[in-house]
């Protein structure tokens, strides 16, 4: 007797149960997209008075800009490293600029191939992004003021412009 | 399969807090009410936290600026973690001209915002 009140108890609970169930939709769209993030912010060293160097063996610290794409051939990478200051004193001497973009973190290892598929000119650096996925960029920057002139003591600011275009 | 997991896993991380994000990658030109004049509807995240305004520009396959409007002014303020809609209105007569729609980021003059990287991400008018 009590053991055929306990299964239509379990019955009419279940019954309840899935009666009270409510679903409730998530959507999403997974579209062709570029995305274009700010990894690590960059910080010039100034190990000799003439030069300022994002190189760690200069005190300083590599830009690293990260690019996702939800699929492969649609976008294109261009990065330009810095060839001035946003932000400096007063400049009366010219400066050299020197700078390199390479490949630093991959999410498929293909990607490394970019290192060598890369297109260089001028301060720009070009990398068709044929491979769905991250790809994270390291930008070396370098200044070197005069001839062997000391940079003067101040603030000093210059910007990696980071462009992801559809092709 | 395995990537499109790694990089949604890698897009809804905490990492992605610098993000510019700009949709459609192909838009279309779509006619409107006013006669001669086509619109491209646009869509701009902004996971920037050190930025708040981005530039519109319009340009064709040899990067000459092409004249265009934008619903509330070229210059748009997005702020963090905001999705901002807009449309693009071009002159029919540069229909075949236009190739790129693209947004950058914008720094502020006054030193406030003291970002090292700028972004720009252009869509493909096909």
């Amino acid at each position: 007797m009590l053991n055929k009140t306990l299964t239509l108890l379990a019955v009419l609970l279940t019954f309840c149960a899935s009666a009270f169930a409510e679903e409730i939709p998530i959507s999403g769209t997974v579209e062709s997209k570029c995305i274009v993030t700010q990894d690590t912010a960059g910080v010039y060293g100034n190990a000799s008075p003439e030069t300022l160097s994002t190189a760690t063996a200069d005190g300083g610290v590599h830009p690293v800009v990260r690019f996702d794409v939800i699929q492969a051939d649609y976008y294109m990478a261009r990065i330009s490293h810095p060839t001035s200051f946003t932000e400096s004193p007063n400049l009366s001497d010219t400066v050299t600029w020197t700078g390199t973009t390479s490949v630093d973190q991959v999410s498929d290892a293909a990607m490394s191939a970019y290192d060598t598929s890369k297109v260089e000119y001028d301060n720009v650096t070009e990398v068709d992004l044929s491979i769905a996925g991250s790809t994270w960029f390291k930008i070396e920057s370098e200044a070197d003021y005069g001839y062997n002139k000391a940079f003067p003591g101040g603030q000093y600011q210059a910007v990696v412009t980071a462009e992801c275009i559809a092709i | 399969m395995k990537q499109i997991m790694l990089l949604l896993v890698t897009l809804l991380s905490g990492q992605a807090s610098l993000a510019h994000d700009f949709t459609p990658t192909y838009p279309k030109l779509e006619t409107t009410h006013i006669g001669g004049v086509l619109k491209a509807s646009m869509k701009l995240f902004n996971k920037r936290d050190d930025i708040r305004y981005y530039r519109v520009g319009v340009y064709d396959s040899d990067w000459n600026k092409i004249p265009f409007i934008v619903t509330g002014g070229k210059t748009i303020n997005v702020e963090y973690l905001d999705t901002k809609r807009f449309d693009v209105y071009i002159q029919e007569s540069n229909r075949d001209r236009v190739t790129y729609i693209c947004t950058k980021s914008l720094t502020l003059q006054d030193g406030s915002t003291r970002s090292i990287m700028a972004s720009r991400i252009c869509s493909k008018v096909k």
